[in-house]
């Protein structure tokens, strides 16, 4: 059978179910049977999955032309990764459905850390043609023993929402793992499928690998455009003053008659905390809600979770307020509505959570944005024009994360162990490790087999080299806690469990915001009122109550950044609004407050940079717009106090949101001299970098996944936890103690790399230096506080003043201000 | 006497008593020529070692040599260990640790026992090391690893265990954590001698004395 007489066979199977296939299906189905290997871009809901697994079914056909519906037990012929497990039973059951209505005998099957070992056990012994699993999962597989047999048929592997992994370590496992795959089967076809981001091909190469040497690849790309409409909530009247601090509920009012109108509404929140606040104050607004309205975050229990995906599948449920983790998962099909609360800080983010809703291909997806205060107006519009434009930003992906590294060479060595000089060549064929030297392969080597010691007397077990030269784990001990240790994604040790006191868990929160309650004290979570009964251990006992007040959780944790895409768009937005362009309704509605920004200061066009200077009791503040988000903001804060520094003693303190950063100092700030001197220079970037941030606590906090995954830190047997106290530690002491004794160790040096790359950002900081240094600066000298500087000032009072005096403190500011 | 006691010892008066804060993590009593170390941990590095868990080698070395280093320059007559001398199971770092207690065979090495020290007897009685399984009295003092939840009537009770530690805060949300002596009305924590033992982060109370630990300097905050 030749491709033609295949692909007709699924254009009839389509054609019988009524379907018509995409024309990215059909290039699809081509290439892979011409034995291409790509990246298939297509969104969710558009058929992406189909385009990809007719092929695989095909080409079994192809190859037995004749007896390909009675053939059985074939050996695995493809795995497909996905990122969740949700998504997996979804894929089985489209799977399923294709291979019976080919008429195929093939068994496809999930592999995920649900799975039962018994019927792991099972899918070892009698292997699936088609395996759906996770990354994790799938080096669990190459941490078995002769796992290479199992792989022996092995005709293709699928990554989905590969745009979900690429910039992730979970990634770098997927590419490590292919490395493997690929040694064992060259000719394998590599597919992924990505929603768009902004470094296509970048994340083709990542996915290939050593197989772009191959010259047979493509990208297909379906052109099926998401139709996708904002509606802003616009409030009645603008304060003119902005202060981010009410989280949004002021708009609740109009959030409510949305959530009636249509069948099914997802409501997007930033945080757990305003998502437990927002689903509270909703139930209070419209109490005909309760029952059908639920909540979904990722400190909620997975049974919960699990529950809420369900109803929402089975039409259930009116609305479920949410956090990101609802970002990714199942086809919701009755989802007809999305509410995003506040800034979602980035394009690709803002249109993935449109792209919740109408699921079917075609159909228009709505988004409501509802501004939690009236400058994130000017981001709505910034971001419908960064949608028309398709401008979505690019998931950089991982390079050189040695975390990950040595814990493949790990997994390698429990099953059947590996020779260096093969797996070199594998790993320098992957995109993260093609710029690895010898001198750091060996450095590796050597921290799994003498953890970093020479000494002869040294206990130090973890990796053996055998008479051949064979690198492989003899201990059971350390083979069992190593295969532990791959699914377990770091999580903060200081997450103490909720459950009720009858069983039955809850979910989970921070340490210390159980600390500052006690029993009896009533709290909010997953939407209950909880009472706290008791803390024993590291659980919290509770019991439902029916009081109505009581505090609600925050989770510490990261906050989101301003991608470039969003940032730039901003500036664009705001110079349209210095040119009077205010074709946007939004700008149109802010146009009071973009007023008074002008009044009182200025409004910044392309080729301006903004900066105010003036005194108030507080006393003098220096306030910068570079607009180029918080992570970007942090450092360059702390650059220029440390510039300004130079010049004569002066102490500041530094505050930033994603527009701007203010310092604050109580002596007078020699600003046209600071100008002068070169305060936005690029000149010794990197020493003064260096000199200005303590990266010390913040390589500290990036070390704690490093250690996790290189498996360093071990947090104990799942069942048996007391008896291992003596093995454990924190990540915190290694990075201290390879601090101070091996501060070449290349795990301790990642950390410094990642927070350069990931958190400050430093090639963003280094362009928006570079920007700023074409720009005009313009340093307006206003009488006081600007609309523009309000909200950095009032994110700064925050952190000091307990919310209720804070907002007693702000309604006197406004009061001040506007006189 | 240390030889260098400009910087790295500072004089303390408890319970009538004149002692010496080392910033080496030890107390040294002169009129009893006696050195009071807790929670040494030693064997610790080799314990994770052996379980494939790479802490730096390096690490025991330092703390043998700073144990060295103090019995040298005090030349005590009598050294206690408040405990956890030992982080658990045998490994070859407790050859090497008698190998010092063996070298200053001059000396009276004695241990108040802690939780981790679960070696057998014969293994203490090999390099003459008297233990106490019970807390000891001593002078105005009450050694014992774990602090005593009953308070002693006259008796000043002096502990390990914990690893004190404290958090200070300075402007800009700027903080650090150091190691620390910690002294209540009635009870005296000493920090943990042993490198990679963690701190946990104490509460101080009006009336409460604390010395961090500093770049070799002990500083009362």
């Amino acid at each position: 059978m030749n491709e033609q007489t295949v692909i007709k066979v699924a254009q009839d199977w389509f054609a019988s179910r009524g379907w018509q296939p995409f024309p990215f299906q059909e290039e699809s189905w081509q290439a892979y049977l011409e034995g291409y290997s790509g990246l298939v871009n297509a969104p969710t809901g558009s058929g992406k999955t189909y385009s990809l697994l007719m092929p695989i079914l095909l080409d079994f056909i192809r190859r037995h032309p004749d007896d390909y519906r009675s053939r059985k037990k074939n050996g695995l012929q493809a795995i497909w990764l996905t990122p969740i497990r949700a998504l997996a039973k979804e894929i089985q059951a489209s799977a399923q459905r294709a291979i019976d209505g080919l008429g195929l005998e093939w068994q496809v099957a999930m592999r995920t850390g649900d799975t039962s070992t018994s019927e792991r056990a099972r899918q070892k012994r009698n292997a699936p043609e088609i395996l759906i699993t996770t990354p994790e999962s799938l080096h669990l597989l190459i941490a078995s023993k002769g796992y290479a047999t199992y792989f022996k048929y092995l005709q293709a592997v699928v990554v989905d929402e590969w745009h979900e992994l690429v910039g992730s370590k979970r990634g770098v496992q997927v590419e490590l793992a292919l490395s493997r795959l690929k040694a064992l089967r060259p000719e394998i076809n590599i597919w992924g499928i990505s929603a768009t981001i902004g470094n296509m091909d970048e994340a083709l190469e990542v996915l290939l690998g050593s197989h772009l040497d191959r010259q047979k690849y493509k990208m297909i790309r379906s052109n099926i455009k998401k139709q996708i409409e904002l509606d802003s909530v616009l409030p009645d009247e603008i304060e003119r003053f902005p202060w981010a601090g009410h989280l949004g509920i002021k708009l609740l009012e109009k959030v409510v008659p949305i959530i009636k109108n249509s069948k099914t509404t997802l409501i997007f929140t930033n945080t757990r905390a305003q998502c437990e606040i927002w689903y509270q104050h909703l139930l209070d607004a419209d109490p005909e809600l309760a029952g059908i309205m639920a909540m979904h975050h990722s400190s909620i229990s997975r049974d919960l979770r699990n529950w809420v995906e369900e109803a929402l599948h089975d039409e259930r449920l009116k609305a479920v307020v949410c956090t990101s983790s609802l970002d990714l998962g199942v086809d919701f099909r009755p989802v007809e509505s999305i509410v995003q609360i506040g800034s979602p800080k980035g394009v690709a983010r803002f249109v993935q959570r449109a792209g919740r809703s109408g699921h079917q291909p075609g159909a228009l997806s709505k988004i409501y944005f509802v501004p939690t205060h009236g400058l994130e107006l000017i981001e709505a519009a910034a971001l419908r024009q960064a949608i028309k434009e398709n401008d979505i930003e690019s998931r950089p992906p991982y390079v050189r994360s040695f975390d990950v590294l040595v814990q493949y060479l790990v997994t390698l060595a429990v099953s059947d162990g590996f020779l260096p000089d093969d797996i070199f060549r594998e790993i320098q064929g992957t995109f993260s490790y093609q710029s690895i030297t010898e001198e750091e392969w060996n450095w590796v080597l050597s921290f799994i087999t003498t953890g970093g010691s020479l000494s002869a007397y040294d206990e130090f077990q973890k990796v053996i080299v055998d008479a051949n030269g064979v690198f492989r784990v003899d201990s059971k001990r350390i083979a069992l806690r190593h295969r532990l240790s791959i699914g377990t994604i770091a999580s903060d040790s200081a997450m103490m469990q909720v459950k009720y006191v009858s069983g039955g868990r809850v979910g989970h929160v921070e340490e210390w915001f159980i600390s500052q309650l006690k029993p009896g004290d009533v709290f909010w979570f997953a939407g209950r009122s909880l009472e706290l009964v008791r803390v024993k251990e590291m659980t919290v006992q509770v019991r439902k109550s029916s009081k109505k007040k009581g505090k609600v959780p925050a989770w510490l944790g990261g906050r989101l950044t301003f991608s470039s895409q969003l940032s730039e768009g901003l500036r664009l937005k705001i110079a349209q609004a210095a040119r009077r362009e205010l074709e946007d309704i939004e700008l149109q509605a802010l146009s009071p407050l973009l007023d008074l920004q002008n009044d009182r200061s200025h409004l910044p066009e392309e080729h301006e940079f903004l900066m105010e200077y003036f005194k108030s009791r507080e006393g003098f503040h220096l306030i910068c717009y570079p607009f180029e988000g918080r992570s970007a903001h942090e450092g360059l804060g702390a650059l220029i106090a440390y510039r300004i520094s130079r010049l004569q003693p002066i102490s500041f303190s530094i505050a930033m949101n994603d527009y701007g950063f203010e310092l604050l100092s109580d002596t007078e700030i020699p600003v046209d001299e600071a100008i002068e001197a070169g305060l936005f220079s690029t000149k010794d970037l990197e020493l003064d970098i260096q000199r200005s941030i303590n990266s010390v606590e913040m390589a500290k906090r990036r070390f704690r996944d490093i250690a996790s995954i290189a498996g360093l830190v071990f947090k104990g047997y799942p069942s048996k936890q007391k008896r291992n106290k003596h093995l454990q530690s924190s990540s915190q002491l290694f990075f201290e103690v390879f601090n101070d004794y091996e501060p070449e160790n290349l795990l301790y040096l990642q950390a410094y790399d990642e927070v350069r790359n990931f958190q400050l950002e430093a090639h963003r900081l280094r362009a928006a230096l570079q920007r700023i240094g074409q720009q005009r600066l313009v340093l307006s000298r206003p009488e006081r506080a600007t609309p523009f500087a309000f909200p950095i000032i009032v994110d700064r009072l925050r952190e000091r003043l307990s919310s209720e005096k804070l907002a007693d403190r702000i309604r006197k500011m406004t009061l001040q201000l506007e006189r | 006497m240390p030889q260098s006691e400009e910087t790295i010892a500072t004089p303390f008066q408890l319970a009538g008593e004149s002692l010496l804060l080392d910033a080496r993590r030890a107390i040294f009593w002169p009129s009893q020529r006696c050195l009071l170390l807790a929670d040494l941990h030693f064997g610790k590095a080799a314990h994770f070692r052996r379980e494939g868990l790479a802490v730096p080698p390096q690490v025991a070395l330092q703390n043998q040599a700073q144990l060295v280093e103090l019995l040298e320059e005090y030349v005590p007559e009598r050294v206690l260990f408040v405990g956890d001398l030992f982080h658990s199971d045998y490994n070859e770092a407790w050859e090497e640790l008698g190998d010092i207690l063996t070298a200053f065979s001059n000396i009276q090495f004695e241990l108040v026992k802690g939780n981790h020290d679960i070696l057998d007897d014969r293994q203490y009685q090999k390099f003459g090391l008297q233990v106490h399984p019970l807390p000891l009295p001593l002078g105005p003092f009450l050694l014992s690893h774990e602090p005593l939840d009953t308070p002693h009537d006259h008796l000043y009770n002096l502990a390990g265990h914990l690893h004190p530690g404290v958090i200070l805060r300075g402007r800009g949300h700027q903080s650090l954590r150091l190691p620390c002596f910690f002294f209540g009305q009635q009870q005296g924590i000493l920090p943990a001698f042993g490198a990679f033992t963690g701190l946990a982060i104490m509460k101080a109370r009006p009336g409460d004395q604390v010395f961090v630990i500093a770049e070799e300097r002990v500083i009362k905050v």
